[in-house]
């Protein structure tokens, strides 16, 4: 039997992404508070088995690409940042990312 | 699917103050549950226990041992990771690139997929929180505390860290940047507090009873001395 | 479509502080878990887990205990893949409960030896 080539690192340290929505029912890792937010790769992972996958009981793959995205508190709750500086970092799977096109506002000092 | 017995889910209320009209307002944050409701779990689970043995999936001298396996970690192993970090640069830098690598220099070995550690600098304040469930470096640690299983903690820790840390007594200068880590999928997450002033003379026991596992987590600075 | 378990952002009250005992019929689901998911069984993952409490409904979410929560989830999951059934666990409660009532009459102080 011939195994599949990997998929591909889609995205490298530093790169600017944005988190899908993709709708899905069942058991997710990307929680809501992220989606459609904006942010920076952070560090490459490895490569895991989808937990949407194994969560009903299939095993059989492929093992997604994981990240750790860096996201600036500021653009998750414009309302109530305590500092321009603060962020958050989350895990996200390759299928939840998307290449961010969009420049963020300059930053005004 | 049964619906559940009003007489098997005993719980102490803590009404949380919620403003979020879809929550259910007299919902508990951290649900405990009390001398019946603790009775009601032991018989459920020696119940299911009792299925299981019984179809042979599973024996009782296997659940003893592994009972015995999740009670042996604690804040005892991480704080070993910790006084060596702090007292040898190059342990450090290694621990940092790979957290399992490094914590089995030590002879301490991760069971989760890869242990992410994270460093308090003046700079920098981490904090550690699973929003969808209850991630933590279990293999490590131990069990985690009841509040950071709390739907409060889970709520509220990304989206207002410094509040967060200031109801465990923790403010951090104006100046430190807080960088929240929702440990949502395979990694799990380690602090690395700053070590406190005042230590040069102490050695790594003497370091290792200085660190906390809220200091891990990142609600609290080491002990001082 | 979001999961009353997805609640990272949502307002809530102060956090109890508290520290709970980590009580032996908890480890025991703990164990139970480990054990079924591992090299040698493979019956039931972490994520299968993870989806039995985030679809058992909000009502469940809201009004269990953490342990609680996952030991009504690996019930309905082996129940759903066909390796138990609610009912054997009912029935093998009754004989617990009844094990129990025998246990605590035997230890009745007025026994005479």
């Amino acid at each position: 039997m011939s195994r599949a080539p990997l998929l591909p690192v889609r995205f490298q340290v530093g790169d600017a992404v944005e988190v899908l929505d993709l709708g899905k029912a069942g058991h997710v890792r990307t929680p809501h508070y992220v989606r459609h937010k904006r942010g920076e790769i952070l560090q490459f992972c490895g490569y895991f088995l989808n937990p949407e996958a194994l969560s009903v009981g299939d095993v059989s793959g492929p093992p997604v690409p994981l990240y750790r995205v860096r996201f600036r508190m500021k653009d998750l709750w414009p309302e109530e940042v305590r500092s321009e500086q603060d962020v958050l970092c989350i895990e996200i799977y390759d299928h939840w990312l998307t290449p961010a096109t969009h420049p963020l506002p300059e930053d005004t000092p | 699917m049964s619906e559940p017995n009003p007489h098997t889910v005993h719980a102490h209320e803590h009404t949380i103050h919620d403003h979020d009209h879809d929550h259910d307002h007299h919902a508990p944050s951290l649900v405990m549950e009390d001398e019946a409701g603790n009775l009601d779990g032991q018989q459920l689970v020696d119940a299911l226990q009792a299925v299981l043995v019984r179809k042979g999936i599973l024996s009782p001298g296997e659940i003893t041992l592994e009972i015995q396996a999740i009670e042996a970690p604690g804040t005892h192993l991480g704080a070993k990771i910790v006084a060596r970090a702090w007292t040898d640069p190059g342990f450090k830098a290694r621990l940092l690139a790979n957290g399992k690598n490094g914590a089995a220099e030590l002879g301490l070995k991760v069971g989760e997929a890869q242990l992410v550690v994270v460093e308090n600098t003046a700079e920098e304040h981490n904090l550690i929180v699973c929003t969808l469930c209850s991630c933590y470096p279990r293999s490590l640690l131990g069990q985690p505390p009841s509040w950071y299983i709390s739907k409060a903690y889970r709520a509220r820790a990304v989206r207002e860290p410094a509040t967060v840390l200031r109801e465990f007594g923790l403010a951090l200068p104006a100046g430190t940047a807080i960088h929240v880590h929702d440990s949502n999928a395979d990694m799990r997450f380690l602090v690395l507090p700053l070590r406190p002033p005042g230590t040069e003379h102490l050695d790594e026991p003497g370091l290792q009873a200085l660190v906390t596992r809220d200091a891990m987590i990142g609600v609290a600075q080491a002990l001082r001395p | 479509m979001r999961g009353y378990h997805d609640i990272g952002g949502k307002a809530a009250g102060p956090i109890e502080k508290i520290e709970l005992p980590w009580q032996h019929w908890e480890k025991q689901v703990e164990a139970i878990r480990n054990l079924l998911g591992d090299a040698t069984r493979r019956v039931l993952s972490l994520d299968e887990l993870r989806l039995g409490f985030e679809s058992f409904g909000e009502d469940k979410y809201l009004r269990y205990s953490f342990y609680r929560r996952r030991l009504e989830a690996m019930i309905d999951t082996l129940e759903k893949k066909g390796l138990i059934t609610r009912d054997e666990v009912m029935q093998a409660l009754e004989q617990v409960r009844a094990n129990w009532q025998d246990l605590e009459a035997c230890a009745a102080p007025t026994a005479e030896r």
